[in-house]
């Protein structure tokens, strides 16, 4: 047991690190109500930085120059002192000076526009700064992994501390104590001074904040660079702790420092600082120490560290929930209305055989002659996509409930059917071959589909109490306990050192119906017909439910809740329903990627997987069927992405940036996301498609033309002509005419919007009170 | 003949405060029952406690004959003992038509599988909900999202959506907030009506116009208890509920002014 | 034209580009009530928001304290000395209803203890309430409260809509009286919306009255009283579209 005391006080070592990080992602929230999962970013960022300055004197701007050209760039690199190390403190001052200028821009380009944002689009803004950050950090530091030098009592280790026979270093000790420093000043700060009171008040009505003279404004931005500046100090004294520096480090431990801060409640200072300290001892307790013992379930070996902090917040929350909220509620902010579905016939009726048409087209490439097949691939991926944004369109976009954990459930599908219909063992050829029961596919696909229809179900519990973003973050916490727990524990999935579990193609009367085409690629179009006809049918499911009384009692449910059971409506029992079925959608798809990928490993179903498909979902718009099957077309490896590739070879790198900037960007102009834009397109484009008369054609085409021929030209000229890397020309054109389009459309609702003559702001706050 | 909804001895606390303590309170049936009583007297905690919005700390209270006790609020809804919210708590999202019809239908366990096989099939609820509709004059509003309607439509609209359910007991909690002497008016009248409809209601209002000349019988509460209860000119002459609620003028002047009206109105109809 | 507090010519005000208030012009002079009176939708809410800056006006002007307060920030144009008891309450439900109030005081350590014991006095039921959570209370104690806190601010100019929304009658009885007083002891002017027709004009100075965002009838509270038919009318006719 003296043993098991040692463990908990080193674990204070990362539980001063999820502490630090807890305060700012509180602090965060206080002033913008966002649940910040850019957070362990920005601390990466200034990590990097510190580092950098330290070993070679060179600072880096958190931007990229995205077309370089022979003059006029902008500037990315300043080298300060000739490759040599700067002075520890000029490097600590210059970190922090980053840090706060991240947090100031955060604030001006992201979360100002976004403040009245329903809490869905701040958490894509919030991943949208992440894949921003990331992307900057590994374009600029990714080529190597340094190892910092720590900074506080580096490598002092504290040899049988307290008799309790182990070492425990002196620096987990001190950040401990740093973290509980930290928290007391700044649980001072808003204890004692107006500007802690004001920000509270702000944050719970703007309105009220501003009658009395108070600029949310002003509040904000004093919040984002007290948040910037703590995830700086957090940079710069938690490099050794976390070992080698990576871009991905940081972001990963935002989970047990999120669940640090909703012990907090998303607003107590101390006791976020207290839940940070038990997490990170807990952890490093049952991780190490309790999971080392005799008796202690091997299978269970491999999830014990990270289901900690689910555990820990789902206990404590579940408790202090109630079923029903309680009067004087700050009632969340309204996601975009979901549409009602209309001519849901005709729409089906045009767009299947539309796509059949180019899925049989694509394999002879007869469009895109020599290009192997790449857009039957880009094809089935997009539906896939578009398949799992159904799952989130009905829980987020009908429900209301933001879960993250729908990646898993489509890995849980995936992984039990493939075990299910497999009849290998292990072979010469491929000796980690796992071995099943050999079923036929619609068996073993209905099987994983209602394994993890329960597992969703039973998820669904903890929704029952807690509502909005915490619930976001118990689902991203389950998602990635779920991960280590089933996905990466051999014990249960018998896959041995990360390989990965062989799936047979679906055969239909004989005919397979897998996605290996003839050249060995993944491009049969019989396999993107098959998905076509999944995608169709799901979308026809959800179009009935959303039009059904099953559709009005979800949109009761996410409306209010209260309201909702005065009205007779069993609000545990939508809920239950929402997320069983979004939970089959969810495994559907699942199931459809193993058959695309011919097999399923781990990292397909990974938490960051998830949340860049509920980022593309959100910006294909949420709260409609276009909106899922649109974020499937734009969704990474789809067709808009596989489109883009020809732009540059290089612009593979650039993904994750103008991703993340096209996230924040949708969530702030287009809240109801780029369907909303299609839609009346897709509408017309449906009837033109039977009535095609030439002279609507001739009208809008006379419209656009000039734009047409004005982005065709830019694009020919190369976008920038100075640039000096390579880029394929045919592409520029085509390039050129979407930028000239979107730039456009940007003008136009701005446009309205200034026709409207209301202040922005107050303009949503009118609808907020109204 | 026994009342439709009646609590026996009902206590709600909140920490160490009574917001309700041994309320008895008789709604019979087909009459207008009111509660009036000062802010902070416990009515609106009264309504969540027999709607199950808030938790009973001792007490009973029956609907029908039926204890009450344990049963979710959604179940007490559909067994005919519905509510509107002081704070209005619509469905912004949804049209006037649909907030009604979410309250009118009937589902099982199997409807979202008849969802997806006929969306629209007919539900046989659309008439109450038309009844509703036309009732409070909101026709032309029916497909509107009630986030356009100004605060008085939506306060009818609330007051719509319980009544589509075909309540036998309607709670209303300050109906009246918000509407101007003429529209008070008029929802008096439409009150008189429901009642015609076998529907028997509970009100909570401060309009003193409304109340005194609509109710039955009337409560009057302070500080959790019951202090007075009787025919409208009883409580109104009771000098314990002048003291604690209606004060010297206020609540003459609105009495009277409501009587005026009423009368003008009717002079006019 | 410098002695009036608050000057409104000609606004035109609304949502969308479009006027809900037309050619509207009114004005409160120093230690004065007025009441702004019409039925429901007629456009008093839109004129008092128009006022604190939370509206653009579409056209027209407001003079607030002898400047104009055009393009003005609606924090801005509070720090000058406006409170506005909103319709909605705009309360912090997460607060106290001390933070609540201590958000509404201003001035240095002293007066801001004294102005919130004023403004306790004038609410006295708020006393056992202040450390409860704004969320939890009824609504006839938010409206206090709401009251409360724009009371606190001592503001030269108070905009106060629905004032009696959700109180008892007595309580509406109290608070007439604090509102003259409001306006005789500090000299500051008072707008009022109120739907208890009566009970408004035995307060005020003088009165307008709104139908269809149009100004129909003004002129002192003794007048608007002589004329009840035409009044009452002013509301039927609201009703009748
Ligand atoms: N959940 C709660 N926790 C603590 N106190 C509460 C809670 N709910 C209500 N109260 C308090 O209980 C008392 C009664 O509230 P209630 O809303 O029933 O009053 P009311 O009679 O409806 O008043 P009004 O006429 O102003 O609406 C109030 O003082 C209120 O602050
Ligand atoms: N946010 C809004 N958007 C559009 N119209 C509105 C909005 N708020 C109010 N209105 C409309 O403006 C008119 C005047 O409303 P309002 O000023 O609230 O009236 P009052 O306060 O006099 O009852 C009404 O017709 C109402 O429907
Ligand atoms: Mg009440
Ligand atoms: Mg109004």
């Amino acid at each position: 047991m003296k043993e098991g005391i040692a463990y908990a006080i080193m674990g204070l070592g990362y539980g001063g690190f999820y502490a630090l990080m807890a305060i700012g992602i509180v602090i965060a929230y206080k002033g913008s109500g966002v649940i910040n999962f850019a957070h362990g970013a920005i601390a990466m960022y200034v990590a990097f930085q510190f580092s950098y300055l330290r070993s070679e004197g060179t600072f880096r701007f958190p931007w990229l120059d995205p077309i370089p050209t022979s003059f006029l760039n902008l500037p990315v690199t300043l080298s300060l002192s000739n490759g040599e190390p700067i002075n520890f403190w000029i490097a600590v001052l210059l970190s922090l000076f980053t840090a706060l200028i991240l947090g100031a821009a955060i604030h001006y380009l992201v979360f100002k526009p976004l403040r009245n944002a329903a809490p869905l689009g701040k958490v894509i803004g919030a991943i949208g700064v992440m894949t921003y950050l990331l992307g900057v950090g590994s374009k600029h530091f990714g080529s190597n992994q340094p190892q910092p030098d720590g900074v506080l009592f580096p490598d002092k280790l504290l040899k049988n501390f307290l008799g309790l026979g182990l070492g425990v270093s002196a620096e987990a000790l001190a950040l401990a104590g740093v973290s509980i420093i930290a928290g007391a000043v700044v649980w001072f700060i808003y204890k004692y001074s107006r500007i802690g009171l004001a920000t509270r008040a702000a944050a719970g009505n703007e309105k009220g904040a501003v009658l009395l003279g108070y600029s949310p404004d002003r509040l904000a931005l004093f919040n984002w660079l007290l948040a910037a500046f703590l995830a700086g100090l957090v940079g710069i004294l938690t490099g050794t702790v976390t070992g080698a520096l990576g871009t991905g480090k940081f972001t990963g431990l935002i989970v047990p420092a999120l669940g640090g801060a909703l012990i907090g409640s998303m607003s107590s200072i101390p006791l976020a600082v207290l839940g940070g300290l038990l997490i990170g001892s807990l952890q490093t307790f049952v991780g190490t120490y309790v999971s080392g013992l005799s008796w202690f379930p091997a299978w269970l070996y491999s999830g014990a560290r990270d289901s900690i902090p689910l555990v820990v917040i789902v206990a404590l929350l579940f408790l202090r929930g109630k079923s029903l909220p309680i009067r004087g509620n700050i009632e969340e902010k309204r996601l975009p209305l979901a549409p009602y579905p209309k001519r849901i016939g005709k729409y089906v009726a045009i767009f299947v055989p539309l796509g059949f048409l180019l899925s049989a087209g694509f394999p002879g490439d007869f469009l895109f002659a020599g290009l192997n097949g790449r857009w039957g691939m880009a094809l089935t991926t997009s539906l896939i996509a578009g398949m799992f944004g159904l799952s989130f369109v009905l829980l987020s976009g009908y429900v209301g409930q933001i879960s993250l954990v729908q990646i898993s459930l489509a890995g849980i599908a995936a992984f039990l059917t493939a075990r299910l219909m497999s009849h290998y063992g292990p072979s010469d050829s491929n000796p980690f071959a796992v071995g099943g029961l050999h079923l036929p596919w619609p068996v073993a696909m209905v099987a994983g589909v209602a394994v993890a229809t329960v597992v969703g179900l039973i998820l669904a519990v903890p929704a029952l109490r807690i509502r909005g973003v915490q619930l976001t973050v118990v689902t991203i916490a389950a998602s990635i306990s779920l991960y280590s727990f089933y996905f990466d524990n051999p014990k249960l999935t018998s896959l041995q050192g990360g390989s990965s579990y062989i799936i047979q193609p679906p055969t239909f009367f004989g005919i397979k119906f897998g996605s290996t085409g003839s050249q060995g690629l993944t491009d049969n179009p019989k396999f993107a017909l098959f998905c076509l006809i999944v995608l169709a049918g799901l979308s026809v499911i959800l179009a009935n439910l959303r039009r059904g009384s099953s559709g009005r009692r979800f949109l009761a449910v996410r409306a209010n809740e209260r309201a909702a059971a005065s009205a007779g409506v069993n609000v545990a029992k939508t809920k239950f329903l929402a997320f069983g079925i979004a939970s089959a959608m969810a495994g559907v798809a699942g199931v459809a990627g193993a058959f695309q990928a011919g097999s399923t490993s781990a990292p397909m179903w990974d938490y960051g997987v998830g949340l860049s498909a509920l980022a593309f979902c959100y910006l294909g718009g949420i709260t409609s069927i276009n909106g899922a099957i649109l974020g499937g077309m734009i969704a990474g490896g789809g067709m808009v992405a596989t489109f883009g590739n020809f732009h540059s070879p290089g612009l593979y790198s650039y993904i994750p940036i103008f991703g993340g900037m096209g996230m924040i960007l949708t969530a702030i102009i287009h809240p109801a996301g780029q369907a909303s834009i299609f839609q009346p397109l897709m509408r017309h484009f449906g009837s033109w498609l039977l009535t095609a008369r030439g002279k609507e054609w001739g009208v809008v085409l006379r419209r656009l033309a000039p734009y047409l021929i004005g982005g065709g030209i830019w694009g020919a000229i190369g976008i920038n002509p100075w640039r000096t890397d390579t880029y394929n020309r045919t592409w520029m054109i085509i390039l050129g005419i979407l930028i000239v389009l979107f730039v456009r459309n940007i003008v136009v609702q701005v446009k309205a919007a200034k026709a409207a003559n209301a202040l922005p702001d107050t303009n949503s706050l009118q609808e907020v009170t109204a | 003949m026994s009342a439709l909804l009646e609590t026996n001895e009902l206590t709600v606390s909140y920490g160490g405060l009574h917001a309700n303590s041994n309320v008895n309170i008789k709604a019979e049936k087909g009459k207008l029952t009111g509660l009036i009583g000062p802010n902070g007297a416990g009515k609106t905690t009264f309504i969540d406690a027999i709607t199950g919005f808030t938790n009973v700390s001792s007490g009973r209270a029956e609907f029908n004959g039926k204890d009450l006790a344990g049963v979710a609020p959604d179940e007490r809804a559909k067994s005919g003992l519905v509510r509107t919210f002081q704070s209005l708590e619509l469905f912004e999202d949804l049209t006037v038509w649909d907030n009604l019809i979410v309250m009118a239908e009937e589902t099982k366990w199997w409807s979202f599988l008849a969802d997806i096989v006929r969306p629209n099939r007919v539900l046989g609820i659309e008439e109450q909900a038309e009844w509703a509709l036309n009732l409070l004059s909101l026709g032309e509003h029916r497909d509107k999202l009630t986030l356009d309607l100004s605060h008085g439509q939506r306060k009818l609209v609330s007051v719509a959506r319980a009544l589509a359910a075909k309540p036998s007991m309607l709670l209303l909690d300050e109906p009246a907030a918000g509407l101007d002497t003429v529209e008070s008016q008029q929802l008096g009248k439409h009150l008189r009506e429901i009642l015609k409809q076998d529907i028997s209601i509970f009100l909570i209002d401060h309009d003193m116009g409304l109340v005194l000349s609509v109710c039955d019988y009337i409560y009057v509460l302070d500080f959790g208890k019951i202090i007075a209860e009787g025919t409208p000119e009883e409580v109104r002459n009771n000098p314990e509920v002048k003291r604690a609620y209606l004060g010297e003028t206020a609540g003459e002047m609105q009495a009277e002014g409501g009587a005026a009206a009423a009368r003008s109105l009717s002079g006019e109809g | 034209m410098s002695e009036s507090l608050l000057k409104i010519t000609n606004l035109n005000a609304g949502y969308g580009g479009i006027a809900v208030v037309r050619d509207l012009s009114i004005h409160v002079n120093p230690g004065e009530v007025v009441a702004l009176l019409g039925p429901n939708g007629a456009g008093k809410t839109t004129t008092l928001l128009t006022i604190s800056g939370l509206l653009k006006p579409i056209a027209g002007d407001i003079q607030l304290l002898g400047s104009s307060t055009t393009g003005d920030r609606p924090e801005k144009i509070s720090r000058r000395g406006l409170a506005h008891v909103a319709e909605d309450r705009s309360l912090f439900f997460d607060l106290t209803v001390q933070e609540n109030l201590r958000l509404g005081l201003t001035g240095n350590r002293e007066t801001r203890s004294k102005s919130q014991e004023n403004a306790l006095d004038m609410f006295p039921a708020l006393r056992p309430l202040l450390s409860r959570r704004a969320g939890l209370l009824s609504g006839g104690e938010q409206q206090m409260l709401a009251m409360a806190r724009g009371l606190a601010s001592e503001p030269k100019m108070l905009l106060v809509d629905e004032m009696s929304l959700g109180l008892a009658p007595i309580i509406v009885e109290r608070m007439l009286p604090i509102v003259r007083r409001i306006a005789d002891d500090t000299g500051a002017g008072v707008l009022m919306v109120e739907q208890h027709v009566g009970l408004a004009l035995a307060v005020a100075d003088r009165g307008y009255v709104l139908a269809h965002g149009e100004l129909t009838m003004e002129g002192s509270a003794q007048q608007l009283r002589d004329n009840q038919s035409l009044l009452e009318a002013s509301y039927l006719g609201g009703e009748a579209h």
